[in-house]
């Protein structure tokens, strides 16, 4: 599941892959720039740092950058350093499993399909790379709203890959 | 390639070369012409398995040496048929003589059975080169004849490079009747100082082995274990190699708090190394190479259990030392004298010794390769180290990279020379799922 800060994280990798090469990025213009709280994304580019995503400069022309070329960061990377194991629901995970209190596991139709999606996401995060994620260009996201508001017409729910629950 | 690749060369029939011809042979394309080409005497041994010594055992058990990646109990079946081996006994490790044999026999099964359809040649002959021609490769052999194909695999294998200095190697020519009492170094403490150890145990050899090696580091024992079922989604990958150790660290810690052996978690990482190691920063696989490598390589490529308590009662009884430094200089006189910078204390250290083995680790710069098919290619540009210079480059595909970064769809790689894109390909479980990948997508 994508947390608010997985979400976050990725928009401040993308404004990053937007500079020049070795160009740095002061935290205020990314964090006004994407809508991210200063504090939260303070924490954020730590541990972004700490998994040599990014790169940090101190002082006053202090800032971010990426540590290496957008298109060797694959999204999936980035996911699961800041939100953990790739996993839609908690006990379809191995490392970080957690037993839902509530259902048999065992006889769980939910968590069998989850196990797939988990696979799924894993499939198309670990595909996709930072510099894919910031070229998709503007016709896309229309199309992809176009979508979006079909299936609101319909009453459906939205095909989303990344079934986003709150923290 | 599809549908006209039909002739295919594999230069080096050791382990990884008769492994490949298997799977080629699998398929049923009557076109298909399979040329195996082996300098040495004996086809399936290499440097690997060409020891005669029974102590010399397979580091791997018996349920993991299938030379077929979708029958993985072939190798155990076959010690079963012919008694070597008892049910009851697993894990075996069998001694590495015994696996020649098992590729040795599944390849004589495999020129019988294509005795008819022509589709396997065996040439016992050194080759030379390899040339890209317009419908596909030539080879040129030490004999002055060559041999043609669509395409050719290089599986040579481990370079059997000269040892370095007044070092020899175990077993070469120089390695000549020692006094029984007389004290050796051995650089090196790894399994190859290990295989050392054992051939001069069975010589009847009785004096001290100095070992050393940067960290003075003895690779542990196998023991029967279980390991954690992993999934690509809960492993880190692409991150800086500090992040990655920390989290792997993190969950060894984690199991054995459950009372998981930390065997079971490095067995569990296994099927995702090569995803791992692909995944990573080129920053983060020079690092590993440099600092992480050797601690990994103790936990993850262990011995026999028989083998390690020979081992560490020799060790305990003084017979071996094991001598974390740097040789800083050796002095020929009358035998040698070592002289070993220490590790930890920085302080001077002189051993006299009757010889030197050269035991360091089968990585070397692959430009200045003995193989001359390797190192021919390097100079024509047709073939260009890895990044790390630990192989070939090589596509994920097999695809040996030429100078000019294009890969290459007539010049192939398999087994331990694509190592730098493939990290663990030493051994024959992974080899054996290399080379079906590889046969599955050149014959379909």
């Amino acid at each position: 599941m994508l947390t608010k800060k997985g979400k976050y994280g990725l928009k401040a990798l993308v404004h990053l892959a937007q500079l020049p090469a070795g160009q740095l990025a002061f935290v205020n213009d990314i964090a006004t720039g994407n809508n991210i709280p200063k504090k939260f994304l303070d924490a954020i580019l730590g541990e972004l740092r700490n998994a040599g995503f990014v790169q940090s400069r101190k002082g006053k022309d202090g800032g971010y950058r990426l540590a290496r070329p957008a298109d060797e960061i694959k999204v999936g990377h980035v996911v699961r350093v800041l939100d953990g194991p790739l996993a839609p629901i908690p006990c379809a995970s191995r490392t970080q499993y957690q037993r839902c209190e509530d259902c048999n596991e065992a006889t769980c139709q939910v968590r069998h399909l989850m196990l797939e999606v988990r696979q799924a996401i894993a499939e198309v995060l670990d595909q996709r790379s930072l510099a894919e994620m910031r070229d998709i260009v503007i016709d896309d996201l229309l199309v992809a709203r176009d979508i979006d508001d079909l299936a609101a017409a319909s009453g459906i729910d939205a095909p989303s890959v990344l079934v986003k629950i709150p923290a | 390639m599809t549908g006209r690749a039909n002739s295919i060369i594999i230069v080096g029939g050791g382990a990884s070369g008769v492994v490949l011809a298997a799977h080629l042979l699998k398929s049923p394309n009557p076109d298909l012409r399979v040329t195996l080409i082996e300098k040495r005497p004996h086809f399936g041994q290499g440097i690997a398995y060409s020891t005669l010594l029974s102590a010399h055992v397979l580091n791997v058990s018996a349920a993991g040496m299938s030379a077929y990646a979708d029958d993985p109990g072939n190798f155990w079946r076959w010690l079963l048929e012919r008694g070597l081996a008892t049910p009851e006994q697993a894990p075996v490790y069998a001694p590495r003589s015994v696996y020649a044999r098992y590729l040795g026999e599944l390849l004589d099964d495999l020129e019988v059975r294509e005795q008819a359809t022509g589709r396997l040649r065996l040439i016992r002959e050194e080759s030379l080169s390899i040339t890209p021609t317009a419908s596909g490769v030539e080879v040129a052999l030490a004999n002055g004849t060559s041999v043609v194909a669509h395409l050719a695999v290089l599986a040579t294998g481990h370079d059997e490079e000269p040892a370095q200095g007044h070092a020899i190697r175990m077993g070469s020519e120089a390695d000549t009747a020692l006094p029984p009492d007389s004290r050796v170094t051995v650089l090196g403490t790894g399994l190859s100082m290990v295989d050392a150890f054992l051939s001069l145990e069975q010589r009847g050899h009785r004096g001290d082995i100095i070992a050393v090696s940067r960290r003075g580091l003895l690779p542990s024992p196998h023991r029967k274990g279980n390991p954690i079922k992993l999934d690509v989604a809960d492993i880190p990958l692409g991150t800086q190699l500090s992040y990655f150790v920390g989290w792997f660290r993190d969950l060894i810690r984690e199991n054995q708090k459950a009372g998981i052996d930390w065997r079971d978690v490095v067995d569990g990482l296994r099927p995702f190394n090569q995803k791992i190691w692909q995944n990573w920063p080129s920053s983060a696989k020079r690092r590993f190479v440099e600092h992480t490598k050797a601690w990994w390589d103790i936990h993850r490529h262990r011995m026999a259990p028989e083998v390690y308590a020979r081992v560490t009662e020799a060790v305990q009884s003084g017979r071996i030392r094991l001598v974390a430094g740097r040789v800083v200089g050796i002095t020929a006189a009358d035998g040698f004298t070592v002289e070993v910078q220490s590790r930890r204390t920085q302080r001077l250290e002189a051993f006299d010794v009757a010889r030197i083995y050269d035991c360091s680790g089968i990585v070397r710069d692959i430009s200045t390769s003995s193989n001359s098919v390797v190192r021919s290619l390097v100079d024509r540009g047709l073939a260009r180290p890895d990044p790390l210079r630990i192989g070939l480059d090589v596509s994920a595909n097999c695809e040996i990279i030429a100078g000019d970064g294009t890969a290459s769809a007539k010049i192939l790689a398999v087994g331990p020379l694509t190592r730098g894109t493939f990290f663990e390909i030493d051994a024959i479980p992974d080899i054996r799922v290399q080379c079906a990948r590889l046969s599955k997508r050149l014959l379909g």
